[in-house]
């Protein structure tokens, strides 16, 4: 049925995807053709196309880029534009120079930096010594405007690509948390330039914000579930400051690996909500489209919109549409509706329908199929933090997974973490997973328990009080005593005066480290990226520098080599 | 005897090294709060006990988190006496690093709880630097020595006094382990200076209780003791000791071989050297006659009562090489503190503090632990224990008195003291659950409710004027002394309790069992009943533990 290239595509599409993106395909493609308004002249607009060709590089720390890097091609696909995608730490780097139409789609993180994957990439081209005369590309940065240098990372790829001589096919576009519609927005952009079509290709899926790929897929059906709330206790002791709870989901026909992250999309307080219809005098039975979809507007207020700290823009909106003075600034929905209120609720659902969906948050799996067969373990500390104004908030989806009810029913998918994997069954492994960072690890011991794996197993976990904030301390015991947890050292912070952390039980176990580390061991950090795994990266290259007597340089090049390895990894967030 | 298996403390004794065992490698397991099973044992000699709380069992376990183990650790303080500034620092450690209640022990001494694993050694260096210790104050060793507390009750009571510390060094473990295990690491140690011909390597069979009496006040409970001195005074003057061995309360329910004993006089001794050197082979006899193939039965009184006690004082005697002088007689006329300020013969004044269950805290009632830091950072006093767990402030000289006495009366500590009936004031109660391994049923915890719903009765039958001994235990053990009171509640399983009348008011009679088992309402109901007969029937001047022996009520 379909033309030699086109075939050719298809063939090349599914040869360079795993399981899980052939998935994601397939149940994209029942979006496409859902949506799809038959065109007559399909090949009309392959043939006002300025290029078949385009390359896609994304650096992607929590998945976002690479979620839109792989929708973009698909869209591309249907202009009649082949994209070539790439991880930036995949893309060969002697290739740039090739290149004619390139697309960087590059998220900043913390302090301006690149994406772990994707340093290499950057630092070749900031070092540069090259030019890219054939090259038309343009940037879509990704970052965080609550922090200061954002898309700090996009906008110097931009520059330095214009010093080097290619052209920008459409300017940058910088993209705060929210990022959909300001980065469909500049998709349909350069597909115009490439087309020269005047009018923008209708979106085809409907992609939810944050993490398009696992909700498409969720119309498979195959990695979207629907499970029943078997556990869920706070692991913290009384006296703690800290809540951190453990649930366990049963759903059937689960498939998936120690490393991958469970996605879930929280709801809204049910007391918020009524609030929020009685304020307003909407009707909460009232049916309205929303996306596409049609729902009460109870349930879209419960389970599809977001009605917390609302953007600038959205603020903005809400001011336009009720005719309010507001000041600039960040607000719930309630806070709105109770200062400022609509003047009929017809009002109100003009403003729903422009709200943002609630996008799902993903967490790193605690549990092992072979060990809780028929089982999704979750670890997630109840997130309270205070906003800019100093009032204390409390994270939605920590909030709402920590009220979740035993019995219960509970929507989650699957995030494959492909990067995160145990090795072979008989090498060691060198895990650091502090606070709810234990989560990979004791779905990594309980897998290697399962498994009867000989390999060594080195566990770092650190957290405030031991006796109150020991995460599976009972479950550590036994696997330490068992043999399966071969080593494992604790730090507690604030159990005496100087704050002890996982990287200074590195430090003290250096040593012994580096000659796990020498005799081939694999290196795992997971939990909070800043501070910890850079101090952890940090011990790490003291360790080695020291116990191999080497330079830093050389400490750095052996840690090069061992990521290159896949001997060194991280989890981070 | 011989062919029985020696227990499993002894090997763990023989084989510790001087009592260090694996304490350090304990120290550094990171993952568990608890030590090794056979460092369990030791850490017992350097004046702690490993505990858990048990009402949090089911609920860690539910978290996955393993028991709450903590320490409780006990300071070596003969006699019971401390200086302010060592109360002071006392006060900062139990803030620092356990619950913050510190807890006066029957022993006069004082004990802090909760301590994590990683706290124990920077209690123990902060004590060292107060110059206090904890060494041999748990363990089968003799244990903290107690003496007639207040000094304004007796001439000699200085003179006296001297002897618990002499006795308590005398008695001391030859080991530097305490020292080198909790304050210096690197600390080097001749192993001929740790040579102990008294404790030798397997130290005595059982835990070792040696207490002073001055007579007419029993008030350090003297024959509840494994030895049990009672000063002999002639005319204003100490002549020397009438010396009792054998006693002890600890039984178990369900074991006939098990009892508690008062101690037997069997003899005196005039000269310092002669009393210390006697106590000392009694010591001996027991290490070398004891039981240690049944720790319930190891007791000095089971060694006693197995040799005789004639046969024993032989023992003693051909030890010491002399024969010890017919005992003095002597009078012991009540059992108990005597509240508020007064004044010894030297012109110093005390005033004894009452402390509930003997636990030093601020609560909804009263300040005390505030008001006795501000009285010690007067630094015109020191402090001493008693083994009815109340606080005598010492050594006041007569023109800090009103300084000490503001701060007692702005935290109101005079009223506290006044106000609390005599029930209450001669009460004792163990520690028991949460912590106690031991505890059947709560003690400390319950018996100022107890107390509360005992007083009414003793109002309605005119009896409130009594000095009613009461003392209540969580199991048969005899921590608070239970079985030398003359109403006894012994814990059987929660909630209930073995009822014991009978006991004198000074401590020379044990109480026995009435009745068994009863809840609350059954045990406030006898209660009535009894009050209600001693009220109607007593002779003028009769106690309630005599009348329940005249009324034969109990045998």
């Amino acid at each position: 049925m379909l033309s030699e290239p086109k075939l050719k595509v298809l063939q090349d599409l599914i040869a360079g995807s795993s399981k899980e993106e052939l998935l994601w395909i397939n149940g994209y493609f029942n979006g496409v053709v859902a949506n799809h308004q038959p065109s007559a002249n399909g090949t009309a607009q392959a043939s006002a196309v300025v290029t078949n060709k385009i390359t896609i590089v994304y650096g992607t720390e929590t998945g976002n880029s690479k979620a839109l890097a792989t929708q973009f091609a698909a869209k591309a696909k249907k202009s009649g534009i082949n994209a070539k995608v790439f991880g930036s730490d995949q893309y060969r780097l002697t290739d740039l120079v090739k290149e004619e139409y390139f697309l960087v789609l590059m998220s900043t993180h913390g302090d301006g930096e690149a994406p772990d994957a994707a340093k290499k990439f950057y630092d070749h081209i900031v070092a540069g010594g090259f030019t890219l005369e054939k090259m038309k590309y343009s940037v879509l940065a990704l970052g965080d405007t609550s922090y200061p240098l954002f898309c700090n990372v996009g906008e110097n790829i931009d520059i330095e690509f214009d010093k080097m001589g290619a052209k920008r096919l459409v300017p940058i576009q910088k993209c705060d948390v929210e990022y959909e519609a300001d980065a469909t927005q500049w998709f349909d952009k350069v597909i115009q330039s490439l087309t020269q079509k005047t009018a923008s290709a209708p979106t085809a899926a409907p992609v939810a914000n944050g993490h398009a790929a696992p909700v498409s897929a969720k119309k498979v059906g195959k990695l979207a579930f629907t499970g029943n709330v078997l556990t869920n206790i706070d692991l913290n002791d009384r006296g703690s400051n800290k809540e951190t709870y453990h649930i366990e989901i049963a759903a059937e026909g689960l498939e998936y690996q120690c490393g991958d992250s469970i996605g879930i999309v929280p709801e809204n307080d049910s007391q918020l909500v009524t609030d929020i219809i009685a304020k307003t005098n909407i009707d909460g039975n009232k049916s309205l489209e929303y996306k596409k979809e049609k729902f009460t507007i109870y349930e879209l207020l419960k389970r599809k919109i977001n009605l917390i700290y609302l953007t600038e823009r959205l603020v903005k909106q809400y001011a336009d549409v009720t005719g309010h003075e507001i000041p600039v600034g960040r607000y719930d929905l309630l806070e709105l509706v109770q200062k400022y209120p609509v003047k009929v609720p017809s009002q109100f659902e003009e403003i729903l329908v422009g709200l943002n969906a609630i996008s799902p948050r993903l967490y790193t799996l605690a549990s092992s199929p072979k060990a809780h067969e028929g089982e999704v373990h979750i670890i997630v500390a109840k997130d309270v933090y205070t906003d800019s104004n100093g009032q204390q908030r409390k994270g939605l989806c920590s909030n709402y997974l920590s009220g979740l009810k035993v019995n219960g029913k509970q929507n989650f998918f699957i995030q494959p973490n492909k990067r995160f994997r145990l090795p072979a069954d008989d090498k060691d492994i060198i895990m650091v997973g502090p606070g709810t960072g234990i989560a990979a690890f004791r779905s990594f011991l309980a897998e290697r328990d399962a498994t009867g794996a000989t390999g060594r197993s080195w566990l770092f976990f650190g957290e405030q009080h031991f006796a109150s904030d020991f995460l599976y301390q009972t479950e550590m015991q036994n696997w330490n005593e068992t043999g399966v947890l071969t080593k494992i050292n604790v730090a507690f912070s604030r159990d005496q005066k100087e704050k002890i952390y996982v990287q200074h039980r590195m430090l003290e176990h250096g040593e012994s480290l580096y000659e796990w580390i020498t005799g081939g061991a694999s290196f795992y950090i997971c939990g909070k990226k800043d501070p910890m795994s850079v101090d952890v990266e940090n011990a790490l290259l003291h360790i080695i520098e020291q116990y191999g007597k080497k330079t830093i340089e050389e400490a750095k090049k052996y840690l090069e080599q061992m990521k290159e390895e896949g001997r060194y990894e991280k989890d981070v967030y | 005897m011989a062919e029985k298996k020696l227990t499993a403390i002894e090997g763990i004794k023989v084989a510790s090294d001087g009592l260090r065992g694996t304490i350090k490698e304990s120290l550094l397991d990171e993952i568990t709060g608890a030590i090794r099973e056979d460092d369990k044992a030791l850490i017992k000699f350097h004046g702690m006990y490993e505990q858990d709380d048990r009402d949090r069992r089911e609920e860690r376990a539910a978290k996955k988190l393993d028991r709450l183990y903590s320490f409780m650790i006990r300071l070596r303080l003969p006699g019971g006496l401390i200086s302010a500034e060592k109360w002071i620092a006392c006060n900062n450690i139990a803030n620092e690093n356990s619950t913050g209640v510190i807890k006066i022990t029957t022993r006069e001494t004082i004990q802090l709880h909760g301590l994590y694993k990683s706290k124990i050694k920077p209690t123990i260096q902060a004590f060292n630097t107060a110059h206090l210790d904890s060494i041999a104050t748990c363990g089968d060793v003799n244990r903290n020595v107690t003496c007639a507390s207040n000094p304004a009750l007796s001439t000699v009571h200085e003179e006296v006094f001297a002897y618990a510390d002499k006795i308590s060094n005398l008695l001391m473990p030859k080991t530097k382990a305490y020292y080198q295990i909790w304050v210096d690491n690197e600390m080097l140690i001749d192993k001929k200076e740790e040579e102990d011909p008294l404790y030798q390597k397997h130290y005595l069979p059982r835990k070792f209780k040696i207490g002073i009496a001055i007579p007419p006040n029993n008030d350090s409970d003297v024959f509840i003791n494994d030895i049990g001195l009672v000063a002999i005074v002639e005319k204003d003057k100490l002549i020397g000791f009438n010396i009792a061995i054998g006693g002890g309360l600890s039984a178990t329910h369900g074991n006939a071989e098990t009892y508690a004993r008062l101690a037997t006089v069997i003899g005196f001794t005039d000269t310092e050297e002669k009393t210390l050197r006697t106590i000392y082979e009694i010591l001996t006899v027991q290490r070398d006659f004891g039981n240690r193939t049944d720790r319930k039965l190891a007791r000095l009184k089971y060694t006693v009562d197995k040799l005789g006690v004639d046969k024993f004082k032989e023992e003693v005697e051909a030890r010491i090489g002399f024969k010890l002088a017919p005992a003095k007689p002597f009078e012991f006329t009540e059992r108990k503190d005597i509240y508020g300020w007064k004044k010894s013969n030297k012109g110093l004044w005390y005033y004894t503090v009452f402390v509930e269950n003997g636990r030093v805290l601020d609560d909804e009632q009263v300040a005390l632990k505030t008001a006795l830091l501000e009285v010690a950072k007067l630094n015109k006093c020191n402090f001493m224990f008693t083994a009815t767990q109340n606080i005598i402030i010492s050594d006041v000289a007569d023109k800090n008195k009103a300084a000490i006495e503001e701060v007692l009366r702005k935290f109101k500590i005079i009223e506290h003291t006044e106000g609390a009936s005599l029930l209450r004031k001669n009460a004792i109660a163990c520690v028991a659950l949460p912590t106690c391994p031991l505890a059947l049923a709560e003690a400390q915890r319950y018996m100022p409710e107890m107390i509360s719903k005992m007083e009414p009765l003793l109002e309605k039958h005119k009896i409130a004027d009594q000095e009613l001994i009461v003392r209540m235990t969580g199991c048969p053990n005899g921590c608070g002394r239970s079985a030398a009171s003359e109403i006894g509640f012994i814990g059987t399983h929660p909630g209930r309790y073995n009822l014991h009348i009978g006991g004198d008011n000074e401590g020379l009679r044990l109480n026995t069992k009435y009745k068994e088992s009863l809840n609350e309402a059954e045990l406030l109901a006898e209660m009535d009943s009894l009050f209600g007969l001693y009220n109607k029937e007593r002779n003028k001047g009769e106690t309630f533990g005599d009348f329940t022996i005249r009324k034969q009520l109990v045998k």
